[in-house]
């Protein structure tokens, strides 16, 4: 009964996904022109950013999210969107992350910022559930990312809303939804000319068949209660913290060539996340954290070490 | 009439305190409040707002800084977070003893631990006790409103104490609202140029805050006494006033929603009583006589309008966003306080404490339709079976 109780049938939302620092902007300004679309055609909006991702590590996953409805939003006071219709990313690598089609509504569209085609994209996803479209922007051949600090952590964006990449990638979010009118999205972004080149030049592909969502089965406060440790401590040390996975945070993975490397460890002294150990086998990376900062590369003697796009590798 | 613009509980903050044309500021970064530092950082350097900007070494400095501003004649600014209103202290006491009528915002952020980002009123209602006028917004438009009225009765000469404008962390201070932004003009009418009689001068000097003897403690905390018993009047001087010039009417203690044949109602302060009225409402469509009752001004406690206009309902659930522990009454301190402010009633009026949100974790809307559940099964059958619930593990 609740359930109905609570029920916003009209409600529909946007989570947006970017990496941290680099795209905050752009990712912000996607939700906020997509809302201050909508409310010139009356409806209620909410635009926000994901209060507890860590927006001031670079390269971390970073979400914004919007609520669009033609009722009053009741569920304003909650940190992330539950059940979005359209997921967007900023970042074309992030599409390896398994939480980005987490509580898709049926049917739901995934629009990318990349120069592949959907179905390279499709190939990428580790599940399609509820998954309907696929669509694919290259938003950095048609605008300029805007990197900058102004409207982070709730202060006013000084900048002007869609500047940079967000305005193609609205415009194909527009192009694949419908979810507001062109000419209201056209009239709040900066760059209206990129914004219709993300609208007639995105693909779109509608997915033949919906595969249903596995349903997660989410840990209760009693299940926590149960696994939280005296005080909340966390053992030390510890080689893997695994309430801090980072390896996420990369859009480039270290490759080393073995026949080059010496073995002078000096990758081991600089990594700062310890990443790299000495094996038997010389040095081994631990992916699952590694942030993909390059140090390794740029601190190689002798040139051993090269990053390499995380789109290269299918796993 | 300003314009309405969609900004956080951060920006409308600081929007308050240019339309106050405050004199001093001092900032140290914390989450949550600091969007209210970088905005008002801007202000200056944009030359929107004619004020010093004093960047401390740490929130007690901070505190320290706008002490001794504001007996040096400036109207002052000042803030903080969780940890960061700790840390501050030993400073809000002398403040208030000195009868300085400092602002301080607060964004709600937990203790540690949790240590994490999320909101508690913990940090803030441990201030409660320190002479301070206190309350809660529930959004930016009223985070607005309020930092303008406590500045005018906070510094009313029947008053001169110093005021905490508090909001929810994240809920308030980040999540946009749409807000009407005042004229200076309307501003001005309201709130007179702050006007200090015992002000710092060299030419007239005066130690603030000597060592007294003992039997000069009675007297001089009466005076404070009286000032606090002073507010009240002001309060309502001012909200009378506020209305008349920006159309927008709050009552000054108690915001009532759906109460007018309500049998139980919810009690509480700030943003989760937005989610309480939206749960009330849909629970009247199915015929429930349920309503709200928002606080809106906790320091000064309206001891006497709660017992006034409370003692009507069959059942009151109050919510504490906070954890006081061993705290009587076993929930939080709003629960211990409308206990005692009920207790002249007698019988007639059953309460339940639950304590919610902690850690900065939602309040749901499910958790609201069981407390709205529980306190119906209490008024129902008179009983109290178990006096406070801890959520989401004991309801």
């Amino acid at each position: 009964m609740s359930e109905n109780l609570f029920a916003e049938p009209n409600l529909k939302q946007i989570t947006v996904w970017a990496r941290g620092v680099l795209q905050n902007k752009d990712a912000r300004d996607v939700v906020v022109a997509l809302t201050e679309a909508a409310a010139q055609e009356n409806k209620h909006v909410q635009a926000w950013e994901n209060y507890v991702d860590l927006p001031d590590r670079i390269y971390v996953p970073v979400r914004a999210y919007a609520k669009i409805s033609s009722d009053p939003i009741d569920s304003r006071y909650v940190y992330e969107n539950d059940a979005p219709d359209i997921v967007v990313l900023v970042e074309e690598t992030l599409v390896k992350n398994d939480k980005i089609l987490k509580g898709l509504k049926e049917g739901g569209i995934l629009v990318v910022n990349t120069r592949r085609s959907p179905e390279e994209i499709l190939n990428f996803l580790v599940t399609k559930g509820n998954l309907g479209t696929i669509v694919t922007v290259d938003a950095n051949s048609m605008s300029t990312a805007v990197v900058t600090l102004s409207g982070s952590e709730g202060a006013t964006d000084a900048t002007g809303i869609g500047g940079g990449i967000s305005a193609p990638i609205a415009g194909a979010v527009v192009k694949a939804s419908g979810i507001v009118k062109l000419e209201n999205l056209e009239s709040v972004v900066k760059n209206p000319a990129a914004m219709k080149r993300g609208y007639n030049e995105c693909r779109v592909m509608k997915l033949d068949k919906i595969e249903p969502a596995q349903p997660v089965k989410e840990e209760t406060a009693w299940d926590l209660l149960k696994r939280m440790p005296f005080a909340g401590t966390v053992d030390s040390p510890v080689s893997e913290n695994p309430g801090m996975v980072t390896g996420n945070w990369k859009t480039r993975r270290p490759v080393i060539d073995k026949e080059q490397c010496t073995e002078c460890s000096t990758c081991w002294i600089f990594c700062p996340d310890a990443c790299i150990t000495r094996t038997d086998n010389g040095m081994e990376f631990n992916l699952k954290y590694c942030k993909g900062c390059a140090l390794c590369e740029a601190t190689c003697p002798s040139g051993a070490i090269t990053m390499v796009p995380e789109l290269d590798f299918k796993e | 009439m300003g314009k309405v613009r969609r900004i956080s509980g951060c920006v409308a903050a600081a929007e308050a305190v240019r339309l106050a044309d405050v004199d001093v500021i001092s900032s140290y970064p914390i989450r949550p409040y600091t969007g209210i530092m970088s905005e008002l950082a801007r202000m200056i350097a944009d030359g929107r707002l004619d004020a010093e900007l004093v960047y401390a070494e740490g929130e007690h400095a901070q505190l320290s800084i706008v002490y001794g501003a504001s007996a040096a004649g400036a109207r002052t600014f000042t803030g903080s977070s969780g940890v960061g209103v700790t840390f501050a202290f030993e400073v809000y006491s002398p403040i208030s003893g000195e009868r300085l009528p400092v602002q301080m915002a607060i964004g709600d952020r937990t203790l540690d631990p949790p240590g994490d980002f999320g909101s508690e009123h913990t940090d803030a209602e441990c201030c409660r006790d320190q002479g301070w006028i206190q309350g809660w917004a529930s959004t930016p438009q009223e985070v607005l409103d309020m930092h303008l009225i406590y500045y005018r009765v906070g510094e009313d000469p029947k008053v001169m104490l110093p005021q905490y404008v508090c909001q929810d962390g994240y809920f308030v201070t980040h999540i946009l609202g749409d807000v009407q932004v005042p004229d200076e003009a309307q501003v001005k009418e309201f709130l007179p140029p702050y006007k200090n009689h015992h002000i710092l001068d060299p030419k007239k000097p005066q130690i603030i805050g000597p060592q007294i003897e003992p039997c000069m403690g009675p007297p001089q905390q009466y005076q404070r006494k009286q000032a606090f018993d002073n507010i009240n009047e002001v309060l309502i001087k001012a909200h009378d006033d506020f209305a008349r010039i920006f159309g927008r009417r709050y009552d000054p203690f108690l915001e009532e929603f759906m109460t007018d044949d309500a049998e139980v109602v919810i009690f509480g302060q700030g943003a989760h009583m937005n989610t309480a009225k939206a749960v009330a409402a849909r629970l009247r469509n199915l015929g429930d006589k349920v309503g709200v009752v928002r606080l809106r001004t906790f320091r000064p406690f309206p001891t006497d309008e709660i017992l006034k206009r409370m003692s009507r309902f069959k059942a009151v659930g109050v919510v504490d966003n906070s954890a006081q522990f061993g705290i009587s009454g076993g929930a939080g301190v709003l629960f211990s306080e409308v206990r005692t402010a009920l207790y002249d009633v007698g019988d007639k009026v059953k309460t339940v404490g639950f304590v919610g949100g902690l850690g900065g974790e939602m309040i749901t809307h499910d958790e609201f339709l069981r407390m709205f559940r529980k306190l119906q099964e209490v008024a129902k059958t008179g009983k109290v079976e178990k006096r406070a619930y801890w959520l989401p593990f004991e309801l």
